[in-house]
């Protein structure tokens, strides 16, 4: 069912009728510019999330033109069926001029992958990227059908419940059709990354990574894929190659090993704290040096640290967002294909042991 | 280009731009209202972004006696007004610890040994790494006090890999000998490679966005020359007039100088330049100079007078309200001969422009404030539709707009909707601000960035900076020569409309008319 929030998707149209419902829509205000700069379909198996997604697509549209596609599915209702609305987010741009982006939420039930596709393809705006943001697990519906006609998809790996499972068929699907992923999780270690980068541009920091003994890296344990693609980025960036692990005897961590380009032993600890931010903390031990990066929970900012005896960073930068429509709106503003993420996906799946 | 620091292999691929490194930025002027409203503003907005690099220090050096507290306070304040990103106080709190005030006369060699010692006793405590950003925002009579005295104290130079430099604001002289001298005070001090002329024009967002326009696109370069283009222009309009005492400045300086010089040659440049063999600082900039350096000179009384028109405002209305004339101006010589609007007719004697020309203007007191590059494409032949008697004659024009509104629009021909065909221009007209909900940076944040990482792609090189001087000098002087009878006549205008007759009339003569803003 559709939760009783549906006033918020809009007005009820007949799906043959959408377009030209979309059309009156506008002939009705002629001060509202209609603005799209790509399709962004928001697919969700959960119950109730077409009006969620609905109010997330009002946040995003500040700052990013679009043609939303909403689309909820319900498999647990045999009969197959399809219902539609159509609204527009308006935000006053500037503010200066109502700039409008369409919607059209999508209800179906029954399985039928095709009625699915077609129903996306449909309505699409003509020579406009299309942005798939898949929420949840992929189900069956994932299909090579599918993907091969998505220009970027958007997933968060934070939420799945097998984390292997999921990110094997994200495998096959980058490996059949070079598909362009993603990942919220990697999104929310954006200002991780930053400020790591920016502590390596003091001089006693970059001249300390040849001598890494130690990576600890501290994350709320929904959030450990995030985690780990911290670590392969670290791992990545600076040259280390996966050897033989250490057997951690702890459920709440995991331990990894690298050898570095100088052929030193580099440990890494991956933790898991219930209390801990979406992700707590970064740690980088070499010797007299520690680069420190870390987050409270609940807190806005990141804690930058440099220490190695009198020699002290301590500054406060920007934290991700926590929200998805906020990290959504970060990686959409970077645009580009991801190809950091690309870069490190295979000592990620390496790790993940895909 | 040979880096001289470490590398650092968590800035690959994390940004598409030259890494900025952690720096010393000394602001000579630094009680000014450029300091107060844009380059802190800027820098901190570099900080909430996280694109600071840590380590970076500011020491604002200027004549009057302050405590780093009151200046900082200062700073906050206006902070709090006017920065992009509003105002984090936790941030805020720890850009401020890196902010210091420096309190000496810019004359005093004692105030720059002084800043030395700081300077030193700051790379020591960020572990030896001496790299020095000297921004010089002082009044420009400064400049060569202040470029001797660095150079006096040492500052100038390079030390252990690492790096010295100097942001110039401008004007950049007053003519060419001014410039040309101040370029060898400049580079007696700074090596060329270390010397940034900031236009802060070439940091805006869709100043950046022509090159991206040509070079990006397919279907425009094949078009960009004087087989399909019939001319070009290049407005910079301003509805404001003298407020807030600007005219002290600006009656010594002129719409030519203030604007043109820099700004509109530069925009000129930039639209008419040849595809440059890589996006590194030199290939670009070699390419804008050849077309400053390729304007037809118009270096007679009688070549000015016919290309170039220059014009005062009088009384009038804008906005709804009655203005004073130019003349009237609070700190303007009544008997002022400095134009406020200027319309030129330049040509560009290159193979790709031959015959096309570009057409220059810059006033105050316009109607409204708008800079844009409009494009005109030839028409299509008199055959077809085009033959139709009674419908005009409608050129394609593609229209960048550089302020406000920033955007981008082509207007092509159409057909009426009805039985009858009738033709009518229709625009596709793309703004960013629609397109792009989330606000650009200020181009004194990405030009600041940019001189941190040794890219100076968007600042003005020696050679460009009097090339563009030397175009504006024949003009200057033609107006300004001893024998007042072979002058040029300045033309007046009422406050509020688009500019004198005699700016339609430099049209007129190619069959062109100005573009309706």
């Amino acid at each position: 069912m559709v939760s009783d929030n549906a006033m918020s998707l809009g007005i009820k149209v007949p799906v043959e009728k959408i377009e030209r419902e979309l059309r009156q829509l506008w002939e009705v205000d002629d001060a509202r510019t209609n603005a799209s700069l790509i399709n962004l379909a928001v697919y969700s198996e959960a119950k109730g999330a077409l009006a969620t997604n609905s109010d997330m697509i009002r946040e995003i549209t500040r700052e990013h033109s679009c043609r939303a596609l909403l689309i909820g599915l319900d498999k647990n209702i045999e009969e197959t069926s399809v219902r539609a609305w159509i609204t527009a987010h308006c935000h006053l741009a500037h503010g200066q001029k109502s700039v409008c982006c369409e919607q059209i939420a999508f209800h179906l039930t029954g399985h039928s992958t095709g009625r699915f596709r077609n129903t996306i393809f449909a309505h699409l705006q003509s020579d406009l990227p299309l942005i798939f943001w898949w929420q949840g697990n992929l189900s069956d519906m994932f299909s090579e059908s599918l993907y091969r006609r998505i220009d970027r998809l958007v997933i968060d790996s934070s939420g799945w419940d097998d984390v292997i499972v999921q990110f094997t068929r994200i495998n096959e699907a980058i490996r059949q059709v070079n598909l362009v992923v993603q990942d919220l999780a990697w999104t929310r270690t954006y200002h991780f990354r930053l400020a790591i980068a920016s502590l390596y541009d003091d001089l006693i920091a970059a001249e300390s990574l040849k001598n890494v003994s130690k990576v600890k890296i501290i994350t709320n344990p929904k959030h450990f894929a995030s985690g780990l693609q911290l670590l392969a980025w670290f791992a990545e960036m600076s040259g280390w190659k996966r050897t033989q692990d250490l057997i951690s005897d702890q459920e709440d961590s995991g331990s990894y090993r690298f050898c570095t380009r100088e052929g030193n032993i580099v440990d890494a600890e991956l933790t898991l704290e219930e209390n801990s931010a979406p992700i707590g903390k970064i740690e980088v031990i070499s010797g007299g040096v520690t680069v420190c990066v870390s987050r409270e929970a609940g807190g806005k900012h990141l804690h930058h640290q440099l220490i190695c005896d009198e020699h002290v960073i301590d500054i406060h930068g920007p934290a991700d967002g926590d929200s998805s429509a906020e990290l959504l709106a970060d990686q959409l503003s970077r645009g580009g294909k991801n190809s950091l993420f690309k870069k490190i996906l295979p000592t990620f799946f390496g790790m993940l042991e895909l | 280009m040979v880096r001289q620091f470490m590398s650092n292999p968590f800035r690959e691929d994390l940004v598409s731009r030259s890494r900025p490194e952690a720096c010393t930025v000394v602001i000579f002027g630094a009680t000014g209202d450029l300091t107060h409203r844009k380059l802190i503003p800027a820098l901190y907005n570099l900080a909430i972004d996280g694109e600071l690099p840590p380590g970076v220090k500011i020491i604002g050096f200027a004549r009057r006696g302050k405590s780093d507290e009151v200046f900082r306070e200062g700073l906050k304040d206006l902070n709090r007004e006017v920065s992009r990103n509003g105002h984090d106080e936790e941030i805020w709190n720890d850009f401020e610890n890196t902010v210091e005030y420096h309190q000496s006369e810019f004359q005093d060699s004692d105030g720059y040994r002084r800043l030395a010692d700081r300077l030193e006793a700051i790379d020591l405590e960020r572990g030896g790494k001496g790299n020095r950003l000297f921004y010089i925002a002082s009044a420009p009579e400064y400049f060569d006090d202040i470029l001797e005295h660095l150079k006096a104290a040492g500052l100038n130079e390079s030390k252990d890999g690492c790096w010295s430099r100097v942001i110039v604001e401008k004007p950049f002289g007053t003519d060419l000998p001014s410039a040309q001298h101040l370029n060898e005070v400049v580079n007696q001090t700074f090596e060329e490679k270390d010397t940034y002329r900031i236009d802060h024009y070439l940091g805006k967002e869709t100043a950046q966005n022509i090159m991206v326009l040509r070079f990006a696109n397919a279907i425009f370069e094949p078009l960009w020359n004087s087989k399909y283009i019939k001319q070009v222009q290049i407005t910079c309009s301003e509805h404001l007039g003298m407020e807030g005492g600007r005219g002290g400045y600006y009656d010594k300086a002129g719409a030519l100088r203030d604007m043109v010089q820099n700004h509109l040659l530069q925009l000129l440049s930039l639209v008419a330049m040849e595809p440059p063999t890589d996006l590194s600082a030199d290939g670009v900039r070699d390419e804008k100079v050849k077309v400053i350096r390729s304007l037809r000179q118009w270096d007679t009384p009688e070549l000015v007078a016919e290309n170039v028109v220059r014009a005062q405002y009088s009384a009038g209305h804008v906005h709804g309200k009655s203005v004073v004339g130019y003349r009237e101006e609070d700190r303007v010589d009544p008997e002022s001969m400095t134009e406020t609007y200027v319309a030129l007719r330049c040509m560009v004697d290159t193979w790709r422009w031959s015959g096309v020309p570009f057409y220059i203007r810059m006033g105050k007191r316009l109607p409204k404030k708008a800079t844009e590059i409009s494009v005109h494409f030839r028409s299509a032949p008199n055959v077809l539709f085009n033959a139709i008697p009674g419908d005009k004659d409608e050129g394609n024009v593609l229209v960048i707009r550089i302020q406000p509104d920033e955007g981008i629009s082509l207007r092509m021909v159409s057909k009426l909707p009805g039985t009858t065909l009738r033709l009518e221009p229709v625009k596709m007209d793309f703004h960013y601000s629609t397109s792009f909900g989330k606000a650009s940076p200020e181009a004194y944040e990405r030009l600041l960035l940019d001189a941190m990482a040794g890219d100076a792609t968007l600042f003005a090189r020696r050679d460009e900076v009097e090339e563009a001087w030397k175009f504006i000098d024949h003009i200057h002087r033609a107006w300004h020569q001893s024998d007042a009878e072979k002058e040029p006549d300045m033309a007046e205008f009422v406050a509020g409309s688009w500019g004198p007759e005699e700016a339609d009339s430099l049209l007129e003569k190619d069959g062109n008319t100005w573009r309706r803003l």
